[in-house]
């Protein structure tokens, strides 16, 4: 069993839930909103863009409990012996991918707002629009919104790349300490 | 021989006035209103994809003779203007006239006409036809109606299946992109006409 919180060797229980639920979430919307906008119009079209909106609100409400995990947790930090650019640089993808979490549904919820579309989260519930409805709001949070996913796949394959490197490559601790699995250098930090 | 009874008094009446050509359906005393469209409202609650939204129609006309002491005289008959369908959203108002929706181009007019009109516990109901593109359905609409001075409020609301009347078809008549249910709102602020 891994501790539900984090230390400062390893990501606890509700961090790595957090992580692999969003990342699960995040690639279907993307599929989601890639095949929902190349079908013709009609019910299927209109079913598919109803479940990407709701899961994209649901990510939204799992980066804000995201990020307020992290922040009431101690963040293991990277290991000393990598290089101070890859520090950086992974430091800043991480800040990237915060941003984009954020950034991508909410400039979704912002076209859906400026259409004047309601919003029912999954049936369940009608969350109110952002903004007035306005054709030009409309059209740049579209704009956005597939910019944004194009910066997301640019980082996202920077993240997932680096990840393998550090386990396939330099063998060390990075992707474990991610993944719900027990090992012996972590012994010591078990609480 | 004179027959005494009220409408055969009021058929003689009218003839002696020279109105009876004008005389279609039972004329009676009932107060004859017309609709101040700037406090007036013909609107409707529907849901898209499970979420609800209101909407409006912006261009409708109406005879309207209505008065509580003589329901049987009292009708109803309002043509909406399909075309003035106003939701509040670019995308979802110009889907609305099209073939699948209002099909504006061939049906331009809604209407409701309203013959028997009774008191209820609450107010009144309205039981008339409402025909959306050639489509008629009974339609009991439950109101209220309060007079103040020569001013009256009329104000009311109904349920109906927007696919009986075949607003919406093929693909949108799938109950998860557009509800079938659409609650039609009746609010109005009428002036006795002169
Ligand atoms: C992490 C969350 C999200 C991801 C990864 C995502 C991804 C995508 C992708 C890949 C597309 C297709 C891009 C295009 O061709 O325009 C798209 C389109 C769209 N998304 Fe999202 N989305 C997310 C959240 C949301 C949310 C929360 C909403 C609305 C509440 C939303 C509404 C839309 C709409 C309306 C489109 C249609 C394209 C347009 O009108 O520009 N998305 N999304």
């Amino acid at each position: 069993m891994i501790a539900i919180r984090n230390t400062t060797t390893f990501w606890g229980a509700g961090a790595q839930l957090l992580h692999w639920l969003m990342a699960a979430g995040i690639a279907t919307s993307m599929v989601l909103g890639w095949v929902m906008v190349n079908l013709p119009p009609g019910a299927a079209q209109f079913q598919l863009y109803s479940l990407h909106k709701s899961l994209g609100i649901t990510l939204l409400a799992l980066v804000a409990l995201r990020l307020l995990w992290r922040w009431i947790n101690v963040t293991p930090p990277l290991p000393e012996s990598l290089p101070r650019h890859e520090r950086w640089l992974a430091r800043a993808g991480h800040r990237g991918l915060y941003a984009l979490m954020l950034l991508m549904p909410l400039s979704g919820y912002v076209i859906n707002s400026a259409a004047n579309f309601p919003l029912n989260v999954f049936g369940l519930f009608q969350i109110p629009n952002l903004t007035p409805a306005s054709e030009s709001l409309g059209e740049v949070a579209s704009l956005l919104h597939l910019t944004f996913f194009w910066g997301f796949v640019a980082v996202l394959t920077a993240h997932i790349g680096g990840a393998l490197r550090h386990h396939f490559v330099l063998r060390d601790n990075i992707l474990r300490r991610m993944l719900p699995v027990r090992h012996a250098s972590d012994d010591r930090s078990q609480s | 021989m004179i027959d005494a009874t009220p409408n055969a008094l009021r058929r003689r009446l009218l003839m002696a006035l020279g109105l009876a050509g004008l005389a279609s359906g039972p004329v009676g005393a009932a107060t004859e209103w017309s609709i101040l469209h700037d406090d007036s409202r013909l609107g409707f609650e529907a849901t898209q994809q499970g979420g609800e939204f209101e909407g409006r129609f912006e261009s409708f006309s109406a005879d309207m003779r209505f008065s509580a002491d003589d329901l049987a005289a009292s009708r109803f008959d309002v043509r909406i203007d399909t075309g003035s369908v106003e939701t509040g959203s670019s995308q979802r108002d110009s889907a609305l006239p099209n073939d699948d929706w209002f099909n504006v181009d061939v049906f331009p007019q809604a209407t409701y006409v309203a013959d028997t009109l009774r008191a209820t516990d609450n107010g009144y109901a309205a039981e008339g036809t409402l025909t959306i593109r050639n489509n008629s359905h009974p339609v009991t609409l439950p109101f209220t109606w309060e007079v103040d001075g020569d001013r009256a409020r009329m104000d009311g609301a109904v349920v109906i299946d927007r696919t009986r009347f075949g607003v919406g078809q093929g693909d949108w008549s799938d109950p998860s992109v557009a509800g079938h249910e659409v609650r039609v709102v009746v609010d109005l602020t009428l002036s006795k006409a002169e």
